[in-house]
C-alpha cells in the first residue's frame, strides 16, 4: 500500500489566527476521503497545504512518497474553491490550455477534452464563451479541467457546491468511476448526504482533525446517528 | 518550451476573443493622438487687439486696420472685459498696453504682436527723425551757398583792389575735400539655420516621440496588469502553480502573448503617426518600433510586477497616477533642466524618458543606431530587472517547487 499524500503534523497561522494546530493525515491509494467541517475550520488551507500552494509554518508534507517537485503536479489534479476560469476563452479553449500546461499534445489532447466535456456534460457547450456559462456549468467545466490529465490524486475544494442535486449525483458517480480506475480524491464539503459516499471521513474544526475514520465507524463510535452528530458530541464534550 | 508557447497562445485568445481590449489596445491611442495632433499641431491662433486714441497719433501706420480695430476708450474697455479682444493699446504718449492677463499663452500672443508693431513705430520715429535731419542739412547746405556766393562776390571786389593779398590767402587756404557721400544703411537681415528639424516643425513634432511613449506604456501597462491580477483574483494561478509549469514560463509566457499584440500595436501606431499625421520623421521607423517594442515590455513587465501589490482592479488602477502621471511630467513633454537635482533622478528612473529621449533622437535628429542604443539598453534592463524579480514573486508564493 503507498501513500498518494502524507501530511504530518501541520502548523499554520496567519497572523495571530491559529487555522491548523498540529494536523496530521494520510490518504491511501484508491481511496476517497472527504474532509468535512464548518465554514472556516481551515479545510482549503490544509488542502493548499498539501499541494505545496502554501507553506505550512511547521510539519511535513510528502506527494507520492517524497518531497513535492513539480513533476510531482503532473499526477495531480486540483480545483479551487473558485471556478479558476479564463472568462474569456471558450469551454474548449479553457480545456486546452489546461490540458497543454499538464504536457498533453495533439490528438491525444483532442481526444482527452472531448471525453471530460462528456464526463461532465458539457460536450455540447465546448465552442459558448465561459462569461455566457451558468454557475453549475462553470464548476462541471472547472472540474473537467481538473481531471483533463488523467492524474493519479485528486485535490478537490468543494466541487459540488452549488450543483443540483441530479448533476451532483452524476459527478458522485463520475468519483467511483476514477476510484475505480485506482485514483486517490480528497474532497472538502460541507454537504453532509454526500460524507456516506465517501470511503474515509476527517473532521476538521477549528484547526484541529477531531475524528477521522468511514461514515459507519464514526456513528457507531459516538453513538450517534449521522457523522453530522459527531460534531456535536465533540462540542459538547469541549463545553 | 511547448508550455511557454501554450501560455503565450492562450493569452493571444483571450485578448482576440476580448473585442473590447482589443480596441482599447489599438483603436484608442490613434483616437487620443488624432485629438492631440489637432490641439498642438494647430496654427497658433491670432490675438484680437485693438487700438485707442489714435486721431492724431503718427503711430497709426504701424497699427493696421486688419490686425486692430479701431475703438473708443469706453468701447475697448468694455470689449476688453468681454474677453472680445485679448489686449489694447493706448497711443497717447507714452504708448501704454492694457492685457486682458486671464490666459498666460494669450498675453504671449498679444505682447508678441504688439512688440512687432513697435518695432515700426521705432521705424516710424527713425525716418521722421532722418527727415528731420535731412531738412536741417538742407537749410544749412543753403545758408552756406549764401555765404559762399559773399566770399565769391568778395573776391572780385579784393582782385580789383587788392590783388596780392587775395593770392597770399588763396595760397594758405587749406584745399577743400570733397565731402564723402552720404551712404544708405545696410539691411540687417536674420539668416536661420537648423541643425535638427526646419522652420516648420511644429509642437506636435516635438511631443509626438513622448506622445507614442506615454500611449503604449499606459495602455499596455492597464491591460497587462488587469491580465495577470485577475489571473490572480479568479484563482487560475493557483491551478498554474499546482501543474509542472515552470515559474520563468509564466512570465516569459505573457511577455511572448503580449509581444505580438504590441508588435502590431505599435506597427499601426508608428505608420499612422508618420504617413497619416505626418509627423516630422527623418529616422528610420524600424528603429521607432523598436524602441516602442522595447518600452512596452518595461511597461508589461511593471504592471505584472504591480499587480501583485493589487488585490482588486480599482487598487491596479490607483497606481496610474503614481506610475504613469510623473511619467507623464517627467518624460520630456517638458523641460526637465531647470527642476531640482532630486526631481531630475525620479526622471532618470522612468522608462518613458528614455524612449522620448531614444525616439527625437531618431524621429528629429535623425541619428541612427548609435543615437538609441544606450536609451534602448536601459529600458531592456529596466525590463529583465522587473521579469527578474516578477519570477522571484512568484517563486515566493510557491514554496514547494
Amino acid at each position: 500500500m503507498t501513500y498518494p499524500v502524507k501530511g504530518e503534523h501541520l502548523h499554520k497561522k496567519f497572523k495571530k489566527q491559529i487555522v491548523l494546530d498540529d494536523v496530521s493525515l494520510t490518504l491511501r491509494e484508491g481511496e476517497i476521503y472527504g474532509l468535512i467541517g464548518p465554514s472556516g475550520a481551515g479545510k482549503t488551507t490544509l488542502v493548499k497545504i498539501l499541494l505545496g500552494l502554501e507553506k505550512a509554518d511547521s510539519g511535513n508534507v510528502e506527494l507520492f512518497e517524497q518531497k513535492p517537485t513539480l513533476s510531482a503536479f503532473r499526477s495531480l489534479g486540483y480545483m479551487a474553491q473558485s471556478d479558476a476560469l479564463y472568462n474569456e476563452l471558450s469551454a474548449y479553449q479553457n480545456l486546452e490550455f489546461f490540458a497543454s500546461i499538464q504536457g498533453l499534445r495533439g490528438k491525444a489532447k483532442k481526444q482527452r477534452i472531448l471525453e471530460v466535456a462528456k464526463n461532465v456534460g458539457l460536450d455540447q457547450d465546448l465552442k459558448k464563451g465561459v462569461a455566457q456559462f451558468s454557475g453549475g456549468m462553470r464548476r462541471r467545466l472547472s472540474l473537467a479541467a481538473a481531471l483533463v490529465h488523467e492524474p493519479r490524486l485528486y485535490l478537490l475544494d468543494e466541487p459540488t457546491v452549488g450543483l443540483d442535486p441530479l448533476i451532483r449525483r452524476d459527478i458522485w458517480t463520475l468519483f467511483h468511476f476514477l476510484r475505480s480506475k485506482g485514483a486517490t480524491i480528497i474532497v472538502t464539503t460541507h454537504v453532509m448526504d454526500e460524507v456516506s459516499q465517501c470511503d474515509r471521513v476527517g473532521l476538521l474544526s477549528d484547526g484541529h482533525l477531531i475524528a477521522e475514520g468511514s461514515p459507519k465507524e464514526l456513528t457507531e463510535q459516538y453513538n450517534v446517528e449521522t457523522v453530522e452528530d459527531v460534531f456535536l458530541v465533540k462540542e459538547g464534550a469541549k463545553g | 518550451m511547448s508550455n511557454l508557447l501554450a501560455m503565450a497562445r492562450r493569452i493571444i485568445h483571450q485578448i482576440l476573443r476580448d473585442k473590447r481590449t482589443l480596441a482599447l489596445l489599438i483603436i484608442a491611442p490613434l483616437l487620443i493622438l488624432t485629438l492631440v495632433w489637432y490641439i498642438f499641431g494647430a496654427k497658433t491662433s491670432e490675438p484680437n487687439l485693438a487700438i485707442i486714441n489714435y486721431q492724431n497719433s503718427d503711430l497709426l501706420p504701424a497699427f493696421k486696420a486688419s490686425d486692430y480695430q479701431r475703438m473708443s476708450p469706453l468701447e475697448a474697455h468694455q470689449a476688453l472685459a468681454d474677453k472680445k479682444i485679448d489686449a489694447y493699446v493706448d497711443l497717447k504718449n507714452p504708448v501704454k498696453v492694457h492685457l486682458e492677463g486671464s490666459d498666460p499663452s494669450r498675453n504671449g500672443l498679444a505682447m508678441n504682436k504688439i512688440q512687432k508693431s513697435m518695432q515700426k513705430v521705432q521705424q516710424i520715429s527713425i525716418t521722421k527723425m532722418q527727415t528731420q535731419l535731412k531738412s536741417v542739412i538742407q537749410n544749412q547746405q543753403k545758408a552756406i551757398q549764401a555765404q559762399q556766393q559773399i566770399m565769391k562776390q568778395m573776391t572780385i571786389a579784393m582782385q580789383q583792389y587788392a590783388p596780392s593779398i587775395l593770392i597770399a590767402i588763396q595760397q594758405q587756404a587749406p584745399k577743400p575735400e570733397q565731402p564723402a557721400k552720404m551712404q544708405a544703411p545696410e539691411k540687417v537681415s536674420l539668416d536661420v539655420s537648423y541643425l535638427h528639424g526646419n522652420d516648420s516643425l511644429n509642437t506636435f513634432d516635438a511631443f509626438g516621440p513622448a506622445m507614442v511613449g506615454i500611449f503604449v506604456f499606459l495602455f499596455i501597462f492597464m491591460i497587462g496588469g488587469v491580465s495577470f491580477l485577475r489571473e490572480r483574483t479568479t484563482g487560475t494561478l493557483d491551478r498554474l502553480m499546482a501543474s509542472p509549469i515552470k515559474n520563468y514560463q509564466i512570465i516569459w509566457g505573457y511577455m511572448i502573448g503580449f509581444g505580438l499584440f504590441v508588435i502590431v500595436q505599435s506597427f499601426i501606431l508608428t505608420c499612422y503617426l508618420v504617413y497619416v499625421l505626418k509627423i516630422y520623421n527623418v529616422g528610420s521607423i524600424a528603429d521607432v518600433l523598436i524602441i516602442v517594442f522595447i518600452l512596452s515590455f518595461s511597461a508589461l513587465s511593471l504592471s505584472i510586477l504591480l499587480s501583485t501589490a493589487a488585490k482588486n482592479e480599482l487598487q491596479m488602477f490607483q497606481f496610474i497616477p503614481l506610475v504613469i502621471v510623473p511619467q507623464v511630467f517627467l518624460s520630456g513633454l517638458f523641460p526637465i533642466d531647470t527642476l531640482p537635482r532630486w526631481v531630475q533622478m525620479i526622471g532618470n528612473l522612468m522608462p518613458i524618458h528614455y524612449s522620448t529621449e531614444a525616439l527625437r533622437n531618431i524621429m528629429i535628429r535623425g541619428t541612427g543606431f548609435a543615437g538609441w542604443w544606450l536609451d534602448g539598453l536601459v529600458l531592456i534592463i529596466f525590463s529583465l530587472v522587473f521579469i527578474t524579480l516578477n519570477i522571484f514573486t512568484i517563486r515566493a508564493s510557491r514554496p514547494l517547487a
